[in-house]
């Protein structure tokens, strides 16, 4: 799109000036109105062909930096045409200048990109550079890479290694992908605000339910990350003081999930939350494994309402 | 192989190692409060009494641009009250001056 824009403001940009020329031919020939139709619609013939050469180029290379510099060449080449223009053989001269253009762009292409290899494959030696650039454009497909292995003898960059590992490893199970865990799938917590200093949890009990937790354990948790006061009300909604959107609730609720519902040693989400002398231990149903999890505690809480009413309710 | 009876443990290395730390668990607590309208208020509980909590708030009101305070509480010790959320700022300057590490930081709230 952005090409084309620019390169529809150097069409008109061309068109103007050719028009220019028309009423210059008028002015100094006024022959017949036949010709500087000819004229008319041979630049738009010469037009017509510049919009081809565009796409072949976008074809041959799709590389974005070649775009800025384009539309420069072609106002180059534009002026250095338009003295020629202006010798009444439009038409003629035309052609050729954009071949040449078309030449230089290529030139430029392939300097580009050489540029870009240079820049994503930065542990190599020019000599390796050099070699490449033969197989230049394919060198995004993985296989291509495999190829390259076969055929050289040259060190393997640490990089490449890693890749070849990982794709190996893809290939051979594609159910486990390394690094990445089961996904637990959870739905997002309904929080809306109640008038202007409440917020409601709607869906707070559902959680509950979906995490296999007691409410009244994740309510402690929020309420003391929180720093806040709040309850479940009659319709199995909790309803926090404070102003608090849905992101802030997931944020601690995935904090909640980290320490208190997957397994520290697995990451299974399938534990039990027991309560033992006072303390409280994972257990998790998948590996077994059994270790205790931090209490919940409030911490220190500021004072942030009135104080008069503080000392009111104490005295 | 060594005989382990006849090897020299101080049983009591951990218990004056976290004594010497803190006063629980060494870690130190960033919280956020909610005050009224979208003012908030930062609390950091848990810094160790050998540092001298005024300089540190002195320090810091000068480095976020917010007033600051030290507030005694008879149980969690001295603490830093700062204005505004600072969780960010108070994290960073913690660490980067030396006084915690970046494992004893817990940073609460939202």
């Amino acid at each position: 799109m952005d090409d084309d824009k620019i390169f529809d403001s150097s069409l008109k940009k061309k068109k103007k000036k050719k028009t220019g020329f028309d009423i210059d031919a008028a002015l100094a020939g006024e022959q017949a109105e036949s010709t500087s139709k000819e004229a008319m619609v041979e630049p738009g013939d010469v037009d017509g062909d510049l919009p081809e050469d565009d796409n072949l180029d976008l074809d041959n290379f799709g590389k974005k930096k070649k775009k800025k510099k384009k539309p420069f060449f072609n106002l180059d080449e534009l002026e250095s045409s338009l003295p020629e223009v202006k010798e009444e053989k439009p038409p003629v001269e035309d052609p050729e200048p954009q071949e040449d253009e078309m030449v230089d762009d290529l030139d430029l292409d392939m300097d580009f990109s050489k540029m870009m290899k240079k820049k994503k494959r930065r542990p190599k030696n020019i000599d390796e550079i050099v070699a490449d650039d033969d197989q230049a454009e394919d060198k995004e497909n993985i296989e291509d890479m495999h190829g390259d292995w076969v055929g050289s003898d040259r060190d393997y960059t640490y990089d490449e290694l890693l890749e070849r590992v990982f794709e190996v490893m893809r290939e051979k199970n594609p159910g486990m992908v390394a690094g990445k865990k089961q996904k637990f799938i959870m739905r997002p917590p309904q929080v809306v605000r109640i008038g202007t200093k409440k917020t409601s949890f709607a869906n707070f009990t559902e959680i509950c339910k979906t995490l296999h937790r007691q409410p009244k354990h994740l309510l402690d948790f929020l309420l003391a990350e929180l720093g806040t006061s709040g309850s479940v009300d009659g319709n199995s909604q909790l309803i926090i003081k404070g102003r608090f959107q849905q992101k802030q609730i997931e944020n601690v609720l995935r904090r909640y999930i980290k320490e208190y519902v997957t397994c520290h040693t697995c990451r299974s989400p399938d534990t039990i939350l027991q309560k033992d002398t006072r303390l409280f231990f994972l257990q998790c149903e998948t590996c077994g494994s059994r270790c205790s999890v931090a209490s919940i505690k409030s911490g220190f809480q500021a004072v942030t309402g009135k104080r008069a009413a503080i000392r009111a309710k104490t005295a | 192989m060594s005989i382990q009876n006849l090897n020299t443990f101080d049983p009591f290395a951990d218990a004056i190692k976290s004594s010497e730390d803190d006063v629980q668990d060494g870690l130190v607590h960033v919280r956020i409060q909610q005050r009224n309208g979208r003012k908030t208020l930062t609390t950091v509980q848990g810094l160790s009494s050998e540092y001298d909590l005024k300089k540190i708030v002195r320090a810091c009101k000068k480095e976020f641009a917010c007033n600051g305070t030290v507030v005694e509480h008879p149980e969690y010790g001295e603490v830093l009250q700062l204005q505004g959320d600072q969780r960010e700022n108070i994290c960073q300057w913690l660490t980067k001056s030396g006084l915690v590490k970046h494992e004893q930081l817990k940073v609460h709230g939202f």
